[in-house]
């Protein structure tokens, strides 16, 4: 009952938020809330199988086209719009999941990679997505709706996570993270789980999507399936703690004002800087945020210590 | 000794790279009876029970599990169907608790297993309390040292309720008290109605288990029968020591 | 333009992307680390021979060893003090650090030496020689022999150095070698800083044949991915191979479908290849 406190009060201090008639704050918002989702999206599969996803920009840039192929060429409205993409990022998921989700590891890591490059080609190719000059989408409401909705997806995506932890689909996904040939002789068909985490993510990755394409009425293959999104996303959800369910949300907004405070204030070295804190973060903190909090309250510095010992050569 | 032919292998054959691991093998294994399989290392022992569980395709042959062909179902499927196997080197779920590890089993054993979280769970408390490992329940599984590790891995096999468990090397490592619990826990399966095949080096353990025992050597089948004819038949004892000298 | 030119085109520069992949190929295979910052050595070797050339008048190809030297140091150095510290993590965590690496790395460069477009252009640049009505530029045929010089070199030393057999057991079982006298924290250095090697050295063939700046490494770590998969990690000959089917296959897609396909083309073909016939290695069920 208490856990449940904490993330309320959040929610409704993050809901409030656009009382403060902060229109930058407001932007900031949107954009580390979609990104939050992204990582929490990316978290079902990558951080409860192990299976790291290059492909989530795909289900990105699906979701993005989606809604804005149903609303600037076809003038359906917003709602039907993400379904469409949604409908697409999902089939797309289940497609290339089949036969992508029996390699090992890397292979299978290296297999999305080249989605995301495939599948920009090809919508910038045809008409109907505008081709290489993109589309763009009717300008509407003021950004307080985009936040809200954006705030609505986040908080279905947690739950959607919340529920996968406690739940008999959560345990053979992190089953199959921590021994996959043991999970297999112990019953549980772990291609069919995969392409379940897979289209899941895939889900909420496109409705993320086609809230951005909205928000900001321009789309284009590059910007939809950039795939330095999908590096940030895995980096927001491993550095946060990847297999929970509060350290996808934590590593994002961490971050995200990391790099937004550097960008500010020191411009062109806020990459490196963040680039840095990514192989420092590794050393250190291989299992996230999350997990450096409870180990830093048990063990202090040593946490530290006794991750570089237990990864070194 | 019970007429029903719970697994039947017929001419099973696999290869790795130029190694033939397996080479025409064919038994039989009836339904209650506990089957020993010896052999020295490197005879293949593991190997065929790969092929049983499903974690390896054979090349070659065709495998019966109460009389149905199982030769292409997935290991999972063919845990399904009542076959549970432990590892010979140990896999448990390392960053799952003991009692995680466990329910696992429970929650998609035999049948599909459970759908409810909770009663998986109490299975996996009975089977602990079975195994002896209770008291460890909260432990992470990659925090146990060899025997109870071992112990667990029993455990793990055992909550996907099997009808055939296939046993390799759960005594490896373990000293003399420790094994005649374990032979004790064997024993106990059996009585309750799960067939066995268990892979040991372990000779008087494998002498009070076993009803027959088949000798794999340089993945052919060597022998097969009593337990004193099998462990005093010359062929046997010259596999595992080397060829004596005239 | 002829078929036959365009081949001859592709192969020439495959030849250069087969060394490239070599060096992320032997980090890979013996260390199990995928290096998301391989592209961005090859960079800074490009640089190295670019200004030992523009700055200080070395011929480009004998400038070629002081990347190699110089890159490895580099390589050493960081698998040395910081990448040894996460060689038993989760195989992601590689993947991360890399990727942080190849950050640090592309702004250092982008700081260093502005986004300008470099291209090593020694005097004999211009040069042909015409075989059969196919033109073949001197300079990249140089750069193809270079490469494949590099390569044998490697191969020679992986197989008939006590070096070399040294890495090569740490590949196969670490343990093993740890106790016949392998010091593994050197050891591993001195295999990435190899590999790393290589990629510079790579990266000044690269800058003879194309232009450098500070961001080619991206595309050239995922045509280094592409390569080593579809040669296999195990098989030099193959990588090298793979390198020049993919310099083809870039040739004859730029010409016929259009430049931006390029690297599409490759990922597909990557996909395709692992869809349909993954090695066992490769597989999980």
């Amino acid at each position: 009952m208490l856990r449940w406190v904490v993330p309320l009060v959040c929610v409704i201090a993050l809901a409030a938020l656009p009382l403060t008639g902060d229109d930058v704050l407001i932007q900031y918002g949107i954009d580390a809330l979609l990104f939050a989702t992204l990582a929490q999206a990316w978290n079902i599969l990558g951080g409860f199988t192990g299976y790291v996803s290059f492909g989530n920009s795909s289900f990105y840039g699906l979701g993005t086209y989606g809604t804005a192929i149903a609303m600037a060429q076809l003038h359906w409205p917003f709602g039907v719009g993400l379904a469409l993409g949604a409908l697409l990022a999902v089939a797309c998921a289940v497609l290339f999941g089949i036969p992508i989700l029996r390699l090992r590891g890397h292979y299978f890591a290296i297999a999305t990679l080249g989605l995301s490059a495939t599948l920009a080609a090809i919508i910038a190719n045809l008409d109907i997505s505008g081709k290489n000059i993109g589309l763009i989408l009717p300008l509407t409401r003021a950004d307080n709706a985009f936040y809200e909705e954006a705030l609505l997806l986040l908080i279905a995506a947690t739950a959607t996570v919340a529920w996968i932890a406690k739940s008999r689909f959560g345990t053979a996904l992190l089953a199959i993270r921590e021994d996959e040939d043991a999970a297999l002789v112990m019953g549980i068909n772990t291609t069919r789980y995969k392409i379940a985490a897979l289209a899941l993510s895939a889900f909420f990755t496109s409705i993320a999507g086609g809230i951005h394409a909205y928000w900001i009425t321009f789309v284009d293959p590059a910007g939809a399936f950039d795939l330095t999104l999908n590096v940030r996303m895995v980096i927001m959800a491993m550095f946060g703690g990847p297999g929970t369910v509060f350290g996808p949300l934590v590593g994002a907004f961490v971050l995200s004002t990391v790099y937004d405070v550097l960008a500010s204030s020191i411009s062109t070295a806020a990459a490196l800087l963040f680039g840095l804190v990514i192989v420092l973060a590794v050393i250190f903190m291989p299992r996230g945020l999350w997990d450096l909090a409870g180990g830093f309250r048990r063990d202090g510095a040593r946490y530290f210590l006794q991750n570089i010992r237990a990864h070194r050569l | 000794m019970s007429t029903v032919r719970l697994l039947q292998a017929m001419s099973l054959t696999k290869r790795f790279h130029g190694l033939q691991a397996i080479d025409d093998v064919s038994f039989e294994l009836w339904q209650g009876e506990m089957l020993g399989l010896i052999g020295p290392n490197g005879a293949g022992k593991t190997t065929l029970v790969s092929l049983i569980s499903g974690t390896l395709e054979a090349d070659g042959g065709s495998l019966f599990f109460e009389g149905k062909p199982i030769d292409h179902l997935a290991p999972y499927e063919r845990a399904h169907l009542g076959i549970g196997r432990t590892f010979q080197v140990t896999k448990p779920f390392p960053r799952l608790t003991v009692l995680e590890n466990v329910a696992v089993g429970a929650l998609f054993g035999f049948g599909g297993g459970v759908r409810d979280l909770k009663e998986a769970r109490e299975q996996a408390r009975a089977l602990l309390e079975f195994t002896g490992l209770a008291h460890r329940a909260d432990q992470q599984g990659d925090q146990l040292g060899g025997p109870d590790r071992k112990r667990l891995e029993l455990a793990k096999a055992l909550a996907l309720r099997p009808k055939l468990l296939l046993l390799d090397e759960v005594m490896a490592g373990l000293n003399p008290s420790e094994i005649d619990e374990v032979v004790t826990v064997v024993k106990k399966i059996r009585d309750s109605g799960t067939s066995i095949l268990v892979i040991e080096h372990v000779m008087r353990a494998i002498r009070s288990l076993s009803d027959r025992i088949i000798v794999l050597h340089h993945g052919e089948m060597l022998a097969e029968g009593e337990p004193n004819t099998i462990l005093a038949d010359p062929r046997v004892i010259d596999a595992y020591l080397g060829k004596r000298r005239a | 333009m002829l078929l036959a030119q365009i081949l001859l085109n592709g192969v020439l520069l495959g030849g250069l992307y087969g060394l490239m992949a070599l060096g992320m190929a032997l980090v890979w295979g013996v260390l199990n680390i995928v290096n998301l910052a391989h592209g961005a050595f090859v960079m800074l070797g490009g640089y190295c021979v670019y200004f030992a050339f523009a700055g200080l008048g070395i011929d480009p190809f004998a400038a070629l060893p002081i990347a190699f030297v110089a890159m490895f140091a580099l390589g050493y150095v960081l698998q040395r003090y910081a990448l040894n510290l996460i060689v038993r993590s989760a195989q992601l965590n590689t993947l991360l650090i890399t990727f942080g690496l190849d950050v640090v790395l592309t702004y250092l460069a982008q700081l260093a030496f502005t986004a300008d477009f470099r291209t090593i252009n020694p005097s004999y640049a211009g040069a042909n020689v015409t075989i059969f009505e196919l033109t073949l530029p001197l300079l990249r045929f140089a750069a193809f022999i270079a490469a494949l010089i590099f390569a044998a070199l490697l191969w020679v030393m992986l197989q008939r150095t006590r070096l070399g057999r040294a890495i090569r057991a740490t590949a196969q079982n670490l343990t093993a070698a740890r106790l016949y006298g392998v010091d593994p924290a050197r050891l591993y250095a001195l295999t990435f800083g190899l590999g790393v090697g290589i990629a510079g050295a790579a990266g000044g063939l690269y800058g003879m044949v194309s232009q450098v700046t500070p961001y080619i490494g991206a595309t050239l770590t995922a045509k280094s991915f592409v390569i080593t998969i579809m040669g296999g990690l195990e098989n030099p000959f193959g990588i090298v191979l793979a390198g020049i089917v993919i310099g083809v296959i870039e040739a004859l897609a730029s010409i016929y479908i259009g430049p931006t396909f390029t690297d599409v083309i490759s990922f597909g073909l990557l996909v395709l290849i692992l869809i349909l016939r993954p090695a066992r290695s490769m597989r999980t069920a």
